[in-house]
């Protein structure tokens, strides 16, 4: 535990030292807050009965969060230690090969939290309410802190298996399709069959509907529950992935 | 019988694709001892540092290092060695003292006794005034005596360092080797791995030639040369015919062998300086016209040309496969 934390306290200083890795992934959710909310305020006033007499920034809030979480941050850290030697200083010495995967997820909740407490009170200038109050403002962060840290598990998998910045800068991508084929514009009940046979297959969808219950409509016990479900699950999935990846990492 | 400090039998590494970049190597380095491991680029160095390290399994064969199996107890191996890899690791994010801190803290030094002993390193290799400047601006030189220093926390018994001094300038490179030598002093073995000849001729107490894997020459430098006993005469050809050169020296008095080398040649005689005037009148009754004739002792480059036909230095080879994996 305290090689996971001496780990973790060194990625953490390097989210601080690299502010120029970190605000361009803050830039996206908040041009994609802008301009959604600037493109179709007026054809979803809050009057729309999905809006709960919110502006149409508080549905959106939650999408620009898990942009503002899910990056590739870590993965292209630990890729660049492979090139650069480091990551076999630290195979070399005697701890659990885990913990370098554990201390990077420190760093990658402590991203997660400062990024979404961002968009957070951006999405409140911007004209949004927390229903859920502070205690659901501080689950809201929280958990899309977390969303992010199970993200992350994604992007160490791929530097591990192809060791290449390209290969990881790009997983990113992945994130978009499951973004997209979310009720992230509209709720399930607006999409088109097919989308919404498709979001409703996407587990990423269950998370946005979550953290949006916070906002909108306050506590959703069953929401936050299948929110939490699948931030759990994925993050167990990706994290053991990695996990076994550094494990056999030239094994 | 003393422990040995590093011992491997028919260790051997084949990569995926066959190549096979460590091919059934024999070593025995004893405690107290600078071992060095000598040869060009993609002999087989680095693979063989990895798998002794616990870095890179072997295919086959078997190594224990400070008297542990590098197999059965990778992590007891790891507690006791020191590495400093040829690619020089170092976080640029962090401060000469906040990596060593870290280091220490990894090897379970903590607390005051961590910020203690990082700070006594960095005054050991003259950092001190550099401490908490990051790392990405330091020179080649100072980087190189950090990560040697990452190497040292925990005072290991057997250090390995691949090709410490590679890329520095001579002053950081004598620095490195006075380095070497106060860690040996102190009693760790150290594992050497070098492509420079003038290195393993100044550091160790014995060496190893490895070529395309194999382990071609072992011992004392100094037994090694002797072993070549003569003379070595270079005759530079300046682009005389070699076999007609070659013909003309063939009688020569005192002529053990003619070894052919780059627009040159190398004749192995059992005294050099008497043999040049008769060279000379040879090559003139022949109308040959050769460049330089040089006289010299034999040199591990030499130990090397009879191990393998081919000199060492200059000697690129191409890599010995650890990206293939």
């Amino acid at each position: 535990m305290t090689d996971v934390m001496l780990l973790g306290r060194r990625a953490v200083r390097e989210v601080v030292r690299y502010p120029e890795a970190t605000i361009p992934t803050l830039f996206i959710p908040l041009f994609f807050l802008a301009v959604n909310v600037g493109q179709v305020s007026r054809t979803f006033p809050p009057s729309t009965p999905f809006l709960k007499e919110q502006g149409y920034v508080a549905f959106q809030l939650p999408v620009s969060l898990m942009f503002a979480v899910a990056t590739a941050t870590s993965g292209l850290a630990l890729v660049t230690e492979i090139d650069n030697g480091y990551f076999d200083k630290l195979l070399v010495a005697p701890i659990r090969r885990s913990s370098i995967i554990f201390g990077r997820l420190v760093a990658d909740f402590v991203r997660g939290v400062s990024a979404a407490t961002v968009v957070v009170f951006a999405g409140i200038a911007f004209g949004a309410e927390v229903r859920s109050g502070v205690l659901g403002t501080v689950v809201l962060i929280l958990l899309s802190a977390a969303f992010g840290v199970g993200y992350a598990g994604f992007a160490i998998l791929v530097a591990l298996r192809t060791r290449n910045v390209q290969a990881t800068n790009t997983s990113f991508l992945v994130f978009f399709p499951l973004l997209f084929l979310t009720p992230n514009f509209v709720p399930f009940d607006r999409l088109s069959p097919v989308m919404e046979a498709l979001a409703r297959a996407n587990p990423v969808s269950y998370v946005i509907d979550g953290l949006r219950s916070l906002v909108i409509e306050g506590w959703n016990l069953e929401k936050l529950a299948l929110c939490c479900g699948v931030i759990v699950a994925m993050s167990a999935v990706l994290t053991a992935l990695s996990l076994r990846a550094i494990a056999t990492y030239d094994r | 019988m003393p422990v040995a400090a590093i011992e491997a039998r028919a260790l051997r590494r084949t990569f995926e694709g066959g190549v096979e970049a460590v091919r059934d190597i024999d070593l025995t380095v004893s405690e107290g001892e600078i071992f060095g491991f000598l040869g060009p680029n993609g002999a087989g160095k680095t693979t063989t540092v990895r798998m002794l390290c616990t870095l890179l399994p072997p295919t086959a064969g078997s190594a224990s290092v400070a008297g542990v199996d590098v197999l059965a107890d990778a992590a007891e191996v790891r507690r006791r060695i020191g590495v400093a890899l040829q690619e020089i690791g170092l976080d640029p994010v962090q401060t000469g003292r906040e990596l060593l801190e870290l280091q220490c803290g990894l090897y379970g030094i903590r607390g005051a006794d961590g910020k203690a002993r990082a700070a006594e390193l960095l005054e050991l290799v003259g950092l001190t005034d550099a401490a908490d400047r990051r790392t990405k601006t330091y020179s080649g030189g100072m980087k190189r005596r950090l990560d040697l220093a990452t190497a040292l926390v925990h005072s290991p018994r057997v250090l390995f360092l691949d090709e410490p001094t590679t890329g520095l300038d001579p002053a950081s490179r004598i620095a490195v080797w006075d380095e070497v030598r106060r860690i040996n002093s102190e009693g760790a073995t150290v594992f050497l791995t070098t492509q420079y000849l003038e290195e393993a001729d100044q550091l160790c107490d014995r060496v190893a030639i490895i070529d395309a894997g194999e382990i071609v020459a072992e011992g004392t430098p100094a037994r090694l040369k002797a072993a070549l006993g003569d003379d070595v005469v270079s005759v530079s050809l300046n682009g005389a015919d070699p076999d007609a050169t070659r013909s003309a020296l063939g009688q020569l008095p005192g002529l053990e062998r003619v070894v052919p080398e780059a627009d040159a040649l190398a004749l192995y005689v059992e005294d050099g300086a008497a043999s040049i005037a008769e060279i000379v009148l040879r090559l003139n009754a022949a109308e040959l016209q050769v460049g330089a004739i040089s006289v010299s002792r034999p040199s591990l480059d030499d130990v090397f040309l009879r191990a393998t036909g081919r000199r060492l230095e200059g000697e690129d080879q191409p890599d010995e496969g650890e990206e293939s994996e």
